[in-house]
């Protein structure tokens, strides 16, 4: 049986170390966290006696590129494992069902590797960057990187060394707790008596991306003001740990005088849909996607899971939380009202029914997008097109038949 | 006549003469200061230029010289900023426009260099009330032009470096900054212009031309002392209070980031392994533009307010001469140290002029800079097919 396996192929600029990889994608179960599984193939005649070393690096980028003066640099590096790949310093190490495949497969010359993400380690996160910005994305990076040298703090030759773009993403809890998140407020006024009181109550404690947030408003107006209009926002906070700082954007908002005024008296209840997406917030500054690979299809950044028993406090990089926020207007002088639910947003868990829908989609767009963007693909300086797919068929063809 | 007149009135005794023993009277010594001043302008020299001897050909001669390579290195340093970050579009942020208005003051500052080459051959101020006005005011708006920039250009930095994400000032914020270092420069340079304030007179060789801080009347007396506080005291509180808070906030910065980089169990931030550590580049940097600013301005301050402190001997035409030369040369300066720490004009000046031999070190990547993480990085993605075993 002949089952095509999607593997990510890169070479240096000289073509004598390859990084072959399963995927791309490393999911963090909060408990444990998938290692970088991969195999690097080396050319030995190019190598003689000289060593690979590998590395998994995170990179945080907090500034733009073009702000950079007086030698500050925006962005810090960390290296996170090292690791010398060839020759393996592990002969009899447990190799994943990818990497057995691959080694099978690419013979002799490939080496299999494993990083292990260390605890704490961040998610991905880009923030996007107004349109016409084509500087280096600001956020949470990762990349796994090999080089051939001597010794592992020799400098690199640019055409020795590879570096892959990786992902490290969360997902939701394969349970979507039970717990209906609600918030109630109620205001005073200074020179009437009676209140108002605003209860929200979301439908779900997590969404899946893409999904509707139900929002059930309840007013009950005992005061003598009265309600001139509602509105709902969806907000991403956003907390980077890197320079400190942290910001609320709206991802989606609606505005509706449906049912005002409330007048004295009178009560509401209605549901209210909201659907924070990325594709609403394009070319915006500052918003949040989960770490994302050019021009693919990305959505809003996933809130930020933590351990039971540990606080967001602790976590590093870039920290996302929602909430939907509902404001009341009680005209000029009666102000406003407003009141926040938290609750959050995740990727679905791999294998739920939600998941299979949600990448039949994504598996359409980005075989639309690849169409697209083939010409822009191939000024790339890379060694691998889009187009080479025949080609490289052909190549494991020949493979096959040695 | 009346200003011949007065020549024959000495001042207190100069310095100078005081020194060599040499006094006006005296038959075999050289010409007073001023002598070849035509009639007609004689009335700009203030008294106390009267009691030093003429300089002799060769002082003229080398500030000439010295004038022309100035002009030129101006002319070529700022025309490049110029037109390097006015054209080339990943340059054309909030922040250079700061840049651009300091290298139009220095521009401006330039303006009187050939003035001043003529003055240097005729040995008198050419242009006499209205040229010595022109030169006076060119000069005053573009030197506290020049100081104000850089003031803001040390706000401007602190508040970008300070919060990268989203601290820095915006367009319409640099231009009213902008308008502000124009409007800055006014009182004083316009007030003395009209004669409200203070007034412009010849100073040093006589060739060049400044506000008068030699008159020992109160106005002109507090016409200086504010313009100390205003133009000099002022910039410099502002470049000293922001470089040190960048300096500060850096350093608490990556003391953060390796905290951070502890929790995950790693011992060093790799970019700090080679490298000079920022806290250091930091600090050169800005020191480097605080003693560019103590250099330029610290001569005028200094002779103006001797003036005004009663230590009016001690200017002697060559004294005099210095702050205006410091101040012109530190307009030539400006756009090196800028462009020294500004890396992506330093790699735009290397793309567009290679033959300036301009090498953007960082361009290289290495592991550290991290410089060759993002480009290219998706392309990558290819499919070979396997058969499942």
């Amino acid at each position: 049986m002949v089952v095509s396996v999607k593997v990510f192929k890169k070479a240096t600029p000289n073509g004598k170390v390859t990084f072959y990889l399963g995927r791309r994608d490393f999911i963090d179960h909060l408990d444990y966290c998938d290692p970088v599984d991969g195999v690097v193939v080396v050319d030995e005649e190019y190598l003689k006696r000289r060593k690979v070393f590998g590395q998994l690096v995170t990179t945080y980028r907090y500034g733009r590129e073009e702000d950079e003066v007086m030698g500050v640099k925006f962005s810090k590096e960390l290296i996170l494992c090292r690791e010398v790949i060839v020759p393996m310093s592990n002969p009899n190490m447990e190799m994943t069902p990818v990497q057995e495949k691959l080694v099978r497969k690419l013979g002799a010359n490939a080496y299999p590797f494993t990083f292990h993400f260390p605890p704490n380690s961040p998610s991905s996160v880009t923030l996007q960057q107004e349109g016409d910005d084509n500087g280096k994305p600001l956020g949470v990076e990762y990349t796994i990187r090999a080089y051939v040298a001597d010794t592992e703090d020799e400098r690199q030759h640019k055409r020795s060394m590879v570096s892959l773009v990786i992902k490290k993403l969360q997902y939701a809890p394969p349970t979507r707790g039970q717990r209906l998140p609600s918030s109630l407020v109620s205001k005073g006024f200074t020179f009437s008596n009676g209140k108002i009181s605003l209860e929200v109550t979301l439908d779900r404690e997590i969404y899946y991306h893409g999904e509707k947030v139900a929002a059930t408003v309840q007013i009950n107006n005992s005061s003598k003001k009265s309600v001139k209009n509602i509105k709902c926002f969806v907000i991403q906070h956003t907390e980077i740990t890197m320079v400190n700082a942290q910001f609320s954007k709206h991802v989606a908002q609606l505005e509706t005088k449906e049912g005002c005024p409330i007048t004295p008296g009178a009560n509401l209840t209605k549901t209210f849909y909201l659907i924070p997406l990325a594709s609403n917030n394009k070319d915006r500054h500052g918003i949040a996607l989960d770490g994302h690979l050019k021009d693919e299809d990305v959505n809003l950044a996933s809130s930020t899971m933590v351990q039971d028993g540990k606080s967001t406090g602790d976590a590093c990089g870039i920290i996302i939380s929602y909430s939907l926020r509902v404001k009341l207007n009680c005209g000029t002088l009666g102000g406003e009202i407003q009141t926040d639910v938290p609750f959050k947003l995740a990727q679905p868990a791999p294998g739920t029914i939600e998941k299979k829908r949600s990448n039949a989609m994504k598996k359409m767009k980005s075989i639309e997008q690849h169409r697209n963007t083939k010409g822009y693909y191939q000024d790339d300086d890379d060694n691998i097109v889009f187009e080479d797919f025949a080609k490289m068929r052909m190549n494991n063809a020949d493979m096959n038949d040695q | 006549m009346d200003s011949l007149e007065r020549s024959e009135i000495i001042g207190p005794v100069p310095f100078a003469n005081y020194q060599n023993g040499s006094s006006l009277s005296s038959q075999n010594s050289p010409p007073n200061l001023g002598w070849h001043f035509p009639m007609e302008y004689q009335h700009l020299i203030h008294e106390h230029w009267r009691s030093f001897p003429a300089p002799q050909i060769y002082y003229q001669a080398f500030l000439f010289m010295a004038f022309v390579a100035m002009l030129l290195c101006s002319l070529f340093g700022n025309g490049l900023v110029l037109w390097i970050f006015s054209t080339s579009k990943n340059l054309r942020t909030p922040s250079n426009l700061l840049i651009i208005n300091l290298a139009i003051f220095d521009l401006t500052m330039a303006l009187n260099m050939p003035h001043y080459m003529i003055n240097a051959v005729l040995g008198y101020f050419w242009g006499g009330d209205l040229g010595c006005d022109i030169y006076a005011v060119i000069g005053g708006i573009s030197g506290q032009g020049a100081a104000v920039t850089n003031a803001f250009i040390a706000y401007d930095r602190y508040r970008t470096i300070s919060n990268p994400i989203d601290g820095r000032l915006n367009f319409p914020q640099i231009i009213i900054i902008i308008i502000m270092t124009w409007l800055w420069t006014t009182p004083f340079s316009v007030l003395p212009l009209f004669h409200i304030w203070g007034h412009y007179i010849p100073e040093g060789f006589l060739t060049s031309c400044s506000f008068d801080y030699l008159s020992q009347d109160d106005e002109t007396r507090y016409f200086v002392q504010s313009m100390f506080v205003w133009a000099y005291c002022i910039p410099m509180i502002i470049i000293c209070v922001y470089y040190t808070k960048l300096f500060l906030h850096v350093r608490d910065h990556e003391k953060m980031l390796a905290d951070q980089a502890k929790k995950m169990n790693i011992k060093s931030l790799s970019a700090n392994q080679n490298a000079m550590s920022v806290e250091i580049r930091i600090a050169k940097a800005a020191m480097t533009i605080y003693m560019m600013y103590v250099f330029s301005w610290t001569p005028y301050a200094t002779v103006s307010l001797l003036g005004t402190f009663n230590y009016r001997y001690m200017i002697t035409p060559f004294a005099s001469m210095i702050p205006c030369c410091c101040a012109k040369l530190v307009s030539c300066l400006d756009p090196w140290v800028y462009a020294a720490s500004h890396p992506k004009y330093r790699a735009e000046l290397e793309r567009r002029l290679p033959w300036l031999g301009v090498r953007e070190r960082n361009a290289v990547p290495s592991v550290n800079s991290g410089s060759n993480v993002g480009d290219g990085c998706d392309s990558e993605t290819g499919t070979i097919s396997m058969t499942n075993c």
